[in-house]
């Protein structure tokens, strides 16, 4: 017996819209990809969108305002499943970097003023589960194609997707580039999550973390080495905390611990 | 109460909405309305070095990034004083015109054509128009694949630096490239015949003031070091904030931009409205065979408009190859010592004029100004969507209203993070002016009667003015108490609301409260009030500005005012006591 095709929603919150963009951008494949399921909503690519129940809801962006989490939570009651795509939905991503309540909301003074709003409330952004429950994170600023339809036939065969833990680092010998540490270049390759390709060292361009925190990361060795090299710690975290989001926080605290 | 509405408008790519409200013949309010959140790049960019934010900000937009990308490196280079080389210029135009030929065959056929021929989305047109869907999906390809070339990857490719390039592309992929250009040429004429020949409405329709960079040499291009308007007028770079005077609507988290109290156009329309003239060779002459006047007030000709400029791309790139490959050397990445300095850097992005400005102190970015096109857009976005609308409405076409302001914004591309999934046409009770008067009461307005006796209802508006006075009103003024220039202060915001008598072709003594804008909008509406106000308020003020009207019978010579006109003025001093 023929099975039925699963049910896919693909929701674009606040962010850049990379991650839709770049589904998109699959071009032949996405052909493929509206054969192979049925896809109930997807605003960047067809207007006749339904608010059904849904097998996997595929979501983009961070949680900006009251109506995005509204929109969300609604979301996760019509979904069997659901896949945070993308920095912004899986960290909260750029926009995320005030972390404290306080300091975004004074940040947000400094833009608006005391201004009034009347649609969409804005909210601290943060990463679609600070509100539900995420069954698959798929990173990246933006997704890699590769991974993404990857996770795409994982998730339409039932299985969960199947990613990377390692640093860039791993990608980076496979592509047998020169590592920029040993030319005294910042890389933040060790210390991020692999899935990019090692894209900007075979650029030869240091890592910029795009892709957030990897757990598999060496903390102490590279602690040591990058005060080896001279490098100002404090400069290290900033420049972590530019694509990590709120995942900064567990990732300064492990850190401090391993430091010790 | 009639409601016609859709939730979302979809293949545009964004995250809001138009409303607008009917109440009997009158258009009542347009708002654009943008749900898209705060994300604050201005202020999280700050206190990061100069690198950090060229990786940054271009993630405000994945459709525009490599013109994020240029902007950034333009007003980087400027504040840091770093000359790149020829080379580094050609590639990042090469690049630029990638993202254009990307950006516009995406817009033009994927998300504006499906409306033009009927189909709900490109998909679904295949199977009428199987050899444009296909061709177009490659040509997309083919823009995608210059930016990946040459920023690294397709969305925020991190290859393009200051000073330079981490890796420069070789002979063969820059010769590829030069190659597969000349490969579409046919069909990139027939996209310019398509969408050029396309039968347009004529509604709606209404003089603008067009915005673009000026490019250098003379020439079309893709960014300039200056501003140029459609009436002549130039603006140096750095005083670019003559040009877009920034402002807040309240339900908006986008900032909008006015010129001298007008709204302006930036896009693909404007750069043909003021650069169109100097296009050259296959792009000049089909800009002579189908430029004329309806480009000149017709947003739905951005369309048209981002045609040809497919097509000058195209002309533009094996140019591009062939003065890249006379500097067979890759330069190094330009190293600079600069730690203090402020720069601009202006570029067309493909939906219009994009501001970067920064300032550096002691080596951290301690300034930053960012002003995307649909920002700016975004004002006339709301005036052209309240012309059609009313135009329609006037026309007793109001089912198509909702269709025709999809068409407005959509032919706007306005884009990814700034911009809109909705539009509603909302047809509100004759009672409607009741709820909104009860909401404005709540910021505390400022009234103004506005009339002249001896004509008939010509007075209404003075006569209510001082029935409110007696009614222990407070904040109420007459038209000839304000002639002096005694607008009372209204440094916090507080709205005006005039008290006038309204031609709407609806019936005597209809009430209604519009904004004051839609008075400036549409000549059908507007009266004697307009120099002695539009002079004296701010154009915030405007914005924040309502004229509480009503359907006069009569404003002949005559002291009596009409018994409907009377029974109108008392309803309304009903609804401000209670």
């Amino acid at each position: 017996m023929r099975k039925e095709k699963l049910k896919i929603g693909i929701y674009e919150l606040t962010g850049c819209a990379g991650d839709a963009l770049l589904i998109v951008d699959c071009e032949e494949d996405l052909i493929n990809i509206f054969q192979a399921a049925d896809i109930e909503a997807f605003l960047m690519a067809k207007s006749d969108n339904r608010d059904g129940e849904l097998d996997v809801a595929l979501v983009e962006g961070s949680v900006s305002t009251e109506k995005e989490k509204e929109e969300l939570l609604d979301i996760r009651k019509r979904a069997k499943a659901v896949v945070a795509i993308g920095n912004c939905a899986c960290v909260g991503g750029i926009q995320a970097a005030f972390l404290d309540k306080k300091e975004w909301e004074k940040n947000f003074k400094k833009v608006y003023g005391n201004h009034k709003f009347s649609h969409a409330k804005p909210i601290q952004s943060k990463p679609i589960d600070a509100y539900v429950k995420v069954d698959h994170y798929l990173p990246g600023c933006p997704i890699g194609k590769e991974q993404f339809l990857a996770t795409f036939a994982r998730v339409l065969a039932g299985n969960p997707p199947d990613l990377y833990r390692f640093p860039v680092c791993v990608e980076c010998k496979w592509n047998e580039n020169d590592c920029l540490l040993n030319k005294d270049i910042l890389c933040l390759g060790p210390l991020t999550l692999a899935g990019c390709g090692s894209i900007c060292i075979n650029h030869n361009l240091p890592c910029v973390g795009c892709w957030g925190p990897t757990e598999e990361a060496n903390w102490t060795s590279e602690y040591h080495l990058l005060l080896e090299k001279g490098y100002d710690i404090e400069a290290i975290k900033k420049r972590m905390a530019n694509y990590s989001g709120t995942r900064i926080a567990e990732f300064f605290e492990q850190f401090r611990k391993e430091k010790k | 109460m009639k409601r016609i509405a859709i939730d979302h408008l979809p293949r545009v790519e964004g995250n809001g909405g138009v409303f607008a409200t009917v109440d009997g013949n009158v258009v009542t309010e347009v708002k654009f309305v943008i749900n898209e959140g705060a994300r604050l790049i201005e202020r999280l960019t700050i206190g990061k070095t100069p690198e950090e934010d060229v990786s940054i900000v271009p993630r405000i937009c994945a459709i525009c990034t490599l013109s994020h990308k240029n902007a950034v490196l333009r007003a980087m280079e400027n504040a840091l004083g770093v000359k790149v080389p020829p080379k580094v210029t050609l590639l990042r135009e090469l690049m630029h015109t990638g993202e254009f030929v990307e950006s516009h065959s995406l817009h033009v056929f994927y998300l504006a054509l499906p409306d033009y021929v009927g189909f709900p989305n490109a998909i679904a047109m295949a199977s009428k128009f199987p050899f444009e869907v296909k061709i177009a999906l490659e040509m997309k390809q083919f823009g995608n694949h210059i930016m990946k070339t040459l920023s690294g990857r397709y969305i925020h490719g991190e290859n393009p630096v200051i000073g330079g390039f981490g890796k420069y592309p070789t002979r063969e992929e820059l010769v590829w490239v030069k190659n597969r250009a000349v490969q579409f040429m046919p069909f990139v004429f027939r996209t310019v015949e398509l969408f050029c020949g396309l039968n347009y409405p004529t509604v709606p329709e209404a003089d603008t003031v067009y915005a673009c960079c000026n490019p250098e040499g003379g020439k079309y291009g893709l960014w300039g070091e200056e501003i140029i308007l459609s009436t002549g007028e130039k603006i140096a770079r750095d005083d670019y904030k003559s040009l877009t005077n920034e402002f807040l609507v309240p339900h908006s988290l986008c900032k909008r931009s006015r010129y001298r109290g007008n709204t302006y156009s930036v896009g693909a329309l404007a750069r043909l409205n003021i650069l169109g003239e100097r296009l050259e060779g296959e792009a000049g002459k089909m800009f002579k065979k189908y430029f004329n006047s309806h480009w000149k007030k017709n947003p739905l000709f951005h369309n048209a408009a981002q045609a040809l400029e497919i097509l000058f791309c195209f002309e533009r790139i094996p140019e591009l190859v062939d003065e890249i490959l006379r500097y067979p050397e890759n330069p190094p990445i330009v190293p600079y010592k600069a730690k203090n300095g402020k720069g601009t850097g202006l570029v067309e992005a493909p939906r219009g004029l994009l501001i970067h400005h920064y300032e550096i102190a002691d080596g951290l970015v301690s300034d930053v100004d960012i002003i995307t096109p649909t920002a700016q857009n975004a004002e006339e976005i709301e005036r052209y969507c309240y012309l059609a609308a009313q135009k329609l409405l006037d026309e007793g076409q109001e089912e198509k209203i909702r269709d025709r302001m999809d068409l407005v914004v959509r032919a706007f591309d306005p884009c990814i993070s700034c911009s809109v999934h909705m539009s509603e046409v909302r047809r509100v009770s004759e009672d409607n002016w009741k709820n909104r008067l009860a909401d404005l009461i709540k910021t505390e307005p400022i009234f103004i009667g506005v009339g002249t006796e001896g004509r008939t209802d010509d007075r209404a508006g003075l006569d209510l003015a001082l029935e409110l006075r007696k009614a222990g009103i407070k904040a109420v003024y007459l038209e000839s108490e304000i002639e002096e220039n005694h607008i009372p202060e209204n440094t916090v915001p507080r709205p005006f609301i005039f008290l006038d008598v309204v031609h709407m072709g609806e019936q005597p003594g209809k009430i209604v409260l519009l904004p004051l804008q839609h008075v400036f909008w549409n000549s059908v509406l507007s009266h004697r009030l307009l120099p002695s106000v539009s002079n004296r308020l701010s154009y915030e003020q405007i914005k924040n500005s309502y004229i509480l009207g009503i359907q006069p019978e009569s404003i002949e010579d005559g002291s009596q005012i009409s018994p409907s006109v009377e029974e109108a003025i008392v309803k309304i001093l009903e609804e401000l006591k209670s």
